[in-house]
């Protein structure tokens, strides 16, 4: 491998998971072979003098490296201490160690969080304060594996922001590691793809995509303005943008604009004339509106198979869940989404009776469901954790498979049954094989498995898709669509990932400081970009492109194809015979 | 009725068992797992607690810990109200008073009780309550007042280091503690330890408490029966036993992950390069810190005359 970085450069590394990012990153940081056991051949060099050499913590005054999981790298109590841990142990004088602190708390935006205690953070604050922690270093070079694994949409973009500005002011060169590509490009100098251990791309944003073989290649997940660009290629002259505001920019004006506001008013005409509902309307008596139409409610609705009647939950004085009624029913694949801290997984967690509401009842199909009995009711509502190497306990395959049954007994009508699953999900002639051997992705499948071959009626995924890359989310969103397929399950995600979300979800519920503040159907709920934005999401760049078209729109497409498909009809004449 | 053979053998069937399984309950009921962070946890605030010198809050602790030592019973009281009156001006939340509370009293508690059944005087000895010879393959001929007495002295002298431990760990930042130790000479290797034990134990806590949570959701029953269910008692307590071995593989290897990161982290921040370390914290003088050495030094150095005076003094032998 060949890698060159300049001062001032931001560069985005990606490619497919168990490609060799993070052992770059390590290597880059002197962590290769002292503290991870490998053989490193070849010279990493930092202004042209050797950095292999060196001790770990000698190189770490050149390269800042951020580690994956923000958890496990905050190492003091305090923020203000946690920050000034680096320079400390430099040993340099107490005005530089203040002084070093002061710029990095200020740089990351958590000056006003110094005497926080570490626990009490949210990931996204962490995550800045793992990064504040390596700035106050000064390196010359910061690395960041995964930032932005942990973070909600608009906190991502803060921590991108923060990195630029870095880049752009003093000089510092960034590499940032990632799998969520679209959200770096618009901040990048530089794109790297890797595959198996190699650089198959560089070269900077512009152009990037004009070869889409690599990227299919090696699964990494092209944005969804350079796939529209590809399938409008007369529409883009400037080449595929590398942002929304520049998809926004070449389309405004334009016969796709045109057809995009022609298709609203023809669809908005044809409702009233129906007699059917406007774009959104609010739950009677209660405001701020919450609920988009298309849901069933009402007499005729189905009984809900979970349902939340004005739960709250709170932890000290702070009301986690604020007064939430949902009602889940069967088929539905609903996406819980919301910033960090919003209530989301305690929400979910109460299905199974982890946590106890101050008030408010849950229940499973009308049954109630009692705080603290999970074994009771994880056999009727399957929770998969984000941690899913937390749920494996056998030393087999089969053995993790067949858990449940020594203390539960078989069910007599389960989703899967064990030759069934182990079928379905790939693990023939792994029978014996300990979960430990499998890649991470198997253990999830594994532990999804297991769940599975109970009798759940729901199945609660929180956070299935953090640090997948676009190949492997695809493969696991395919998986549950196929589950679904088979056992018409119903699923609740808990994510952050919008793109997830907008492909598959039937149901979008937003939550925001513990309440319900928009639910409805993706397509409705995602055409609210301002309202999603003030509660900490960024929706998905294609409602984001037709919101800004179109101002306040209804409802958004949320595919490419289907987009195209819109608009496609009304392209002008000269355009469709070029 | 009372002082038949049968009475008296349920009778103290009772007092031998009744404490020692009040204590768990009560630390499964008011405590739990998760409440065990509230142990460690440093609480952040601005009290004048917090602003003092963290190198006289190090010395806190021991200097209380050698009164206990050399000071008899009467005198160990006042030592032990006074270690008390902190602790109003730190104004812990009631869950850690709580958690405190039980942590503490708890193991007072039980030492109070072990001693009252085992600790025997010379003879005669009052017995506030005799045990039957059913009962003696038990090694207890039945509670004594000068046990009891004996038990509650040994649990106050450590109730002080506990309670003036704990003060110290909820009011003080981990890094405040470092830099103490560093100033007393320690290496800087020795408040890294104690820094990554105190950080991560509450970690450790909540991830036993997660994996705990994925055992049930895996279908394993951990339910506890209620008090008044005595025969599904024997079966939780095989259940949580048997529990145990099976959450030990993930917590060890999500452990051992952890601690391999932890210590890539401290490279890469620099630690090990200088022998010696910087610091951001300044600490100067106040008058609080002045009148807080004054009375450590007057504590200790009274209870030193003291006990060269004989007054007040244990008498060991």
């Amino acid at each position: 491998m060949e890698l060159a970085v300049s001062p001032g450069e931001l560069v985005l590394i990606t490619g497919a998971s168990g490609c060799g990012k993070s052992t770059l990153a390590l290597a880059l940081a002197g962590l290769i072979p002292s503290r991870v056991h490998g053989e490193l051949r070849g010279r990493v060099l930092f202004d042209g003098e050797p950095l292999s050499g060196l001790s770990p913590h000698e190189a770490s005054q050149f390269v800042g490296l951020v580690f994956q999981n923000p958890n496990l790298q905050l190492i003091n109590m305090t923020v203000q201490s946690e920050v000034a841990f680096g320079p400390e142990n430099l040993a340099l004088p107490q005005a530089e160690i203040a002084a070093r602190v002061e710029w990095a708390l200020d740089v990351t935006g958590m000056a006003g969080l110094r005497t926080a205690t570490v626990a009490t953070l949210s990931g996204g604050q962490k995550q800045r304060t793992a990064i504040a922690a390596t700035l106050a270093m000064r390196p010359r070079l910061l690395v960041l594996d995964e930032p932005l694994s942990d973070l909600d949409p608009v906190g991502a973009q803060e921590v991108l922001g923060t990195l630029r500005r870095l880049a752009a002011d003093e000089g510092t060169g960034v590499i940032v590691i990632e799998h969520r590509v679209d959200e770096v490009v618009p901040w990048a100098d530089r794109i790297v793809l890797m595959d198996d251990g190699r650089i198959i791309l560089d070269r900077p944003p512009r152009g990037v995509w004009d070869d889409v073989g690599p990227w299919i290649a090696t699964g990494v997940g092209i944005p969804d303005v350079v796939r529209l660009a590809q399938a409008l290629p007369d529409t883009f002259p400037a080449g595929a943008p590398l942002s929304v505001e520049e998809a926004i920019d070449a389309l405004r004006g334009g016969w796709f604009e045109a057809a995009l506001v022609g298709r609203q008013a023809r669809r908005r005409s044809t409702r009233y004339d129906d007699g059917s509902a406007g774009s959104a309307y609010g739950r009677p008596g209660r405001e701020p509106p919450q609920e988009v139409t298309d849901l069933p409610s009402g007499p005729n609705a189905s009984p809900p198979v979970l349902s939340w009647q004005d739960v709250t939950v709170s932890f000290g004085g702070t009301r986690a869940v604020d007064d939430v009624s949902l009602a889940i029913r069967d088929d539905e694949w609903v996406a819980l989404i919301g910033a960090n801290g919003s209530g989301k997984s305690t929400l979910v967690g109460l299905s199974v009776g982890i946590g106890s509401p101050a008030s408010g009842q849950v229940a499973f199909r009308g049954g109630p469901i009692k705080p603290g009995r999970i074994f009771e009711h994880a056999a009727h509502v399957a929770l998969l954790l984000q941690a899913a190497d937390e749920m494996l306990f056998a030393t087999h395959v089969l053995a993790e498979l067949e858990f449940g049954f020594k203390f539960r007994g078989k069910p007599k009508d389960p989703v899967l049954d064990v030759p069934g699953a182990i079928e379905f999900f790939g693990f023939g002639g792994l029978q014996e094989a300990s979960p430990w051997e499998l890649s991470q992705g198997g253990r999830q499948r594994l532990a999804l498995a297991a769940l599975l071959v109970g009798a759940p009626g729901v199945l609660v995924l929180d956070e299935p898709t953090t640090g997948q890359d676009a190949d492997h989310l695809r493969a696991f969103l395919s998986l549950l669509d196929r589950i679904r397929e088979r056992t018409g399950l119903t699923v609740i995600t808990v994510t952050h990932d919008m793109r997830a979300v907008a492909s598959r979800a039937s149901r979008v519920v937003l939550l925001g400081d513990g309440e319900v503040k928009l639910d409805g159907p993706p397509s409705r709920v995602f055409a609210r970009t301002a309202e999603l934005a003030r509660w900490g999401i960024l929706a998905p760049p294609l409602a984001r492109l037709q919101s800004a078209l179109l101002g306040a729109p209804d409802e958004v497409l949320l595919s490419v194809r289907a987009l195209v498909d819109a608009v496609l009809p009304y392209r002008p004449a000269t355009l469709q015979a070029r | 009725m009372l002082h038949s053979l049968v009475a008296r053998t349920v009778i103290s069937y009772m007092l031998v068992f009744t404490v020692p399984m009040l204590l768990p309950l009560a630390f499964f009921k008011l405590v739990g797992l998760g409440g065990l962070r509230e142990l460690v946890t440093y609480e952040a605030k601005d009290t004048p607690l917090h602003r003092l010198d963290p190198r006289l809050k190090v010395l806190y602790p021991v200097a209380m810990g050698i009164l206990s030592i050399l000071l008899t019973w009467s005198f160990m009281l006042i030592v032990f109200g006074l270690t008390l009156l902190p602790w109003f001006w730190l104004r812990p939340s009631r869950q850690r008073i709580r958690v405190l509370l039980v942590m503490v009293i708890g193991p007072a508690l039980g030492g109070f009780w072990d001693q009252g059944l085992y600790y025997l005087p010379k003879p005669p000895i009052h017995f506030l309550y005799q045990f039957p010879w059913t009962i003696s393959w038990m090694g207890s001929p039945g509670i004594t007042t000068y046990g009891m007495v004996f038990g509650l002295e040994q649990s106050a002298r450590v109730l002080v280091v506990v309670s003036t431990s704990m003060l110290i760990l909820v009011s003080t930042d981990v890094g405040d503690f470092t830099w103490a130790f560093e100033r007393f000479g320690a290496p800087p290797a020795m408040g890294f330890a104690l820094t990554a034990a105190l950080r991560f134990l509450p970690e450790m806590i909540s991830r036993t408490t997660l994996v705990l949570r994925a055992v049930e959701l895996r279908g394993y029953d951990l339910s506890r029966p209620r008090w008044y269910q005595v025969g599904r008692w024997l079966d939780y307590v095989r259940r949580a036993g048997r529990c145990v071995v099976l959450v030990t593989v993930p917590l060890l290897v999500g452990t051992l992950r952890g601690t391999t990161t932890m210590a890539m982290v401290a490279d890469a921040r620099g630690f090990g390069v200088n022998r010696k370390r910087g610091s951001l914290r300044v600490h100067k003088l106040t008058p609080v810190d002045i009148v807080g050495y004054a009375v450590l030094v007057v504590l200790v150095g009274g209870a030193l005359v003291l006990h060269h005076y004989r007054i007040g003094a244990r008498v060991y032998g």
